[in-house]
């Protein structure tokens, strides 16, 4: 691809809800992921593998936990002398019975696009979680007379839930729609879904059109509703996507994907594939191991210092496991501590977690324990107040 | 533009006692640590106590080390007027300006120093471990009225005649300098981390250039040359954590008291921390055959097998049924399956081969080199 010939958007305005408490204080975008990621590096991954130079990132409500990943971009060689990432504010509970307001909503995306100087534009989000070569879904929209192309990934109807947006495909492959999973019928029994990852490729002019045209109306609609209805009025083509796919929107999602980049396929397919995962790096020192640690199955980021038993887990930099205490199949967050003799299993620990000293701190695999940002459990009491909570 | 104390990294020399490891690269960019290379120690040091002018001195194979120190960004050493300056030999209408010792290197680079018009310069080696204010001891230079300090280190008598050795009167003042001396006098051994008023400096340099030309080396000439003609010089007494890793055997001893917990260096210590060129790898991974014990892993590395008392770098593999003990293996390197390595130091991208062996003792270690495929039974 030229350089600077697709511009990308990414729309950080995810639903949060049934990712809470994770999703107090950040958006979907910034959730931590795989030792040492949040799903916002996958997206901009992407973008640089591709050449891109123009990146806008419309903010959720949030802003300061991405602001804070960020930056100048340069940890995605995104901090260029022409382009660069462009931060758009929040703007999503304001009130657009306001005609004012409105267009700036449009106004903030055909600026963004007009000054890309792009031909192509891609739309994503950071909730589906995969390592895609936007280079080759260009090629493959340019190829074809229609004017907009979707990217899907099959999958068995087991990992499909009833809200899940998908493709309804025609038999030449096109999607002739954007619909919800409850809202299928016709398909077969058994047969894999289309699962569309909420990513667009069109022209950059067609995508402002759309959005001059929207801001005429006096019936508010934010861009992912304009883009399933253009979808609908002109079919799309529809990219068959491969690779691993993790769909991120509820807290058994987010456990499952967590523990599935301990598969060795899983992780080299996500990880180790043509687009390398870029990410901010924070000098931390190498992790250490004691005399009597166990770690088996497991990924770790930097910084860690575990004395203790660290099995089937995901642990982020900077934690600390210590003597006698025991790490299975959970997820523990940059900077968590436990302490002497307690047992964390099927949990997920959220940064800056403090478990004392001989505690069991145990969920299932379907309902893991979730323990907020900062949270300090001194006595399991505490714990089952706050789950319930 | 004026820059109060200027940086002048020394980092050209071959490093010949490092054997295979500087056959390709040189000392300052031999990987230390894990996640380090040697050079980040001065570089954080400098970046730590403010110093953001540096001039880097290169010479000796000069690819990787280049690559890595780049402009300083990685250190924070990139401010707009100040920033890091690689400086290598070049060619001019005097004929070539190759570097013949340490003082020599500083000469012909006088007009980068000039450039910046500095009050001090601080000549710093690229290949010691440690963590140090230069701002300190330039506050002791200040007090001092100085025209050099240079910064010594308290050893034992026995090290003391490997070392050079400068005997001081009870104000600090340098009063004699010995090199490598049989008697010693005193035990305060130099760590060839000078600070000099620039403008004395260049004198010196230039009026000997200009005739005898023998100013070739700081410790040999420069120094001498200064206590011949009673230049306040005074001995900055530094207490903590210093090693000279110009060995394959100093090089191993460090990467192994860098493991110790205890180790007086505290490379967690947040309020001086250690910086490095990054890159994005993904987290280390253990399987389920995996043992670690006493040993630090980096990231990007894959470990199936046994790892005791050993420091892992970036991006490393570790077959199943492998032992390695008592090692430093760099980045990169790949060791297969049923392989044992034992008091050894693996150079980066290097690969021992199934069932293969690389084992040294603690007086003899053993050493694959850079980029080295090693198979069955080979002896290092």
């Amino acid at each position: 691809m030229r350089q600077g010939e697709m511009a990308a958007v990414i729309d950080l305005n995810e639903d949060v809800h049934t990712l809470l408490p994770l999703t107090e204080h950040r958006p979907i975008g910034t959730l931590p992921f795989a030792g040492r990621y949040r799903l916002l590096d996958f997206p901009l991954s992407a973008i640089t593998a591709a050449d891109i130079h123009s990146v806008g990132l419309f903010m959720p409500e949030s802003e300061r936990s991405v602001q804070d990943h960020i930056r100048s971009g340069a940890a995605w060689n995104l901090d260029l002398i022409q382009g660069g990432v462009f931060l758009f504010p929040y703007v999503a509970t304001r009130d657009y019975n306001d005609q004012t307001l409105r267009d700036r909503y449009y106004e903030n995306y055909t600026q963004f696009l007009r000054g890309s100087g792009s031909k192509y534009t891609v739309v994503m989000g950071a909730k589906n979680v995969a390592n895609v070569n936007l280079t080759v879904i260009l090629d493959y929209h340019k190829a074809s007379d229609l004017r907009i192309t979707t990217v899907y990934k099959q999958l068995t109807p087991e990992r499909i839930q009833p809200d899940d947006w998908t493709l309804s495909l025609s038999e030449q492959g096109t999607a002739n729609s954007v619909i919800q999973a409850k809202e299928r019928s016709g398909d077969p029994e058994g047969a894999a879904i289309p699962s569309f990852m909420d990513m667009y490729v069109l022209a950059t002019s067609d995508l402002i059109e759309l959005l001059e045209d929207a801001a005429m109306h006096q019936v508010f609609r934010r861009l992912p509703e304009l883009l399933r209805d253009y979808v609908l009025a002109n079919n799309a083509n529809a990219f068959e996507y491969t690779g691993y796919l993790a769909r991120i929107d509820s807290i058994p999602r987010y456990y499952l994907a967590n523990m599935e980049m301990l598969d060795d396929a899983s992780f080299q397919s996500l990880l180790l594939s043509n687009v390398p995962i870029l990410t901010k790096s924070k000098n931390e020192v190498p992790s250490f191991f004691a005399k009597d640690a166990t770690v088996l199955n497991s990924l770790l980021g930097t910084g860690t210092y575990i004395e203790g038993t660290v099995q089937d887990s995901v642990i982020f930099r900077n934690v600390v496991v210590h003597r006698d205490a025991t790490v299975e199949h959970s997820v523990i967050m940059q900077g968590a501590k436990i302490s002497t003799g307690s047992t964390v299993q099927y949990a997920i620990l959220d940064k800056g977690v403090v478990i004392g000293p001989n505690l069991n701190i145990v969920g299932t695999p379907e309902k893991p324990i979730v323990l907020r940002k900062n949270q300090t459990i001194f006595r399991e009491s505490e714990l089952e107040v706050d789950a319930d909570a | 533009m004026s820059t109060e104390m200027l940086g002048m990294i020394l980092a050209g020399g071959q490093g010949t006692r490092l054997g295979k490891l500087t056959k390709n690269t040189a000392k300052p960019s031999v990987p230390f640590g894990g996640r380090y290379r040697i050079i980040d120690f001065t570089l954080s040091n400098l970046s730590n106590s403010g110093v953001n002018t540096v001039g880097v001195i290169t010479q000796y194979q000069p690819l990787e080390l280049n690559r890595h120190v780049q402009n300083g960004a990685s250190w924070g050493l990139n401010e707009r007027g100040a920033g890091v300056t690689i400086l290598q030999p070049y060619a001019s209408s005097e004929g070539e300006k190759f570097f013949e010792g340490t003082a020599h290197a500083i000469y012909q680079n006088m007009a980068y120093i000039d450039s910046y018009n500095p009050q001090y310069v601080l000549i710093l080696s690229g290949d010691h471990i440690y963590k140090m204010d230069y701002e300190r001891m330039l506050a002791f230079h200040k007090a001092k009225k100085a025209t050099l300090t240079v910064a010594v280190m308290p050893v034992s008598m026995e090290e003391a005649t490997r070392f050079g050795i400068m005997n001081t009167d009870d104000t600090d003042r340098i009063i004699a300098f010995e090199e490598k001396p049989e008697k010693p006098k005193s035990d305060l051994a130099s760590m060839g981390i000078y600070i000099f008023d620039w403008a004395p400096l260049k004198k010196y340099l230039s009026d000997s250039y200009a005739t005898d030309g023998k100013m070739e080396d700081f410790g040999k000439d420069v120094i001498p040359a200064y206590l011949a003609h009673n230049e306040p010089t005074f001995a900055y007494a530094f207490h903590g954590y210093w090693k000279d890793v110009g060995t394959i055997q100093s090089l191993w001893e460090a990467n192994m008291e860098f493991l110790s917990p205890n180790n007086p260096l505290n490379i967690t210590n947040r309020n001086w921390r250690i910086y490095s060129q990054t890159e994005a790898l993904p987290p280390m991974f253990f399987t389920q055959t995996a043992k670690v014990h006493r040993s630090m892993v980096t990231d990007g590395s894959y470990v199936a097998g046994t790892v005791e008392h050993s420091i892992l770098s970036q991006n490393v593999k570790i077959g199943a049924g492998s032992i390695v003990k008592d090692s430093m293996i760099m980045p990169n390197a790949v060791i297969g399956r049923n392989v044992t390595i034992d008091h050894a130091i693996i150079g980066e991208d290097a690969v021992v081969g199934d069932n293969g062996e690389v084992i040294g003792t603690p007086e003899d270690i053993a050493v694959v080199g850079y980029g080295e495929v090693v198979g069955r039974k080979e002896k290092a």
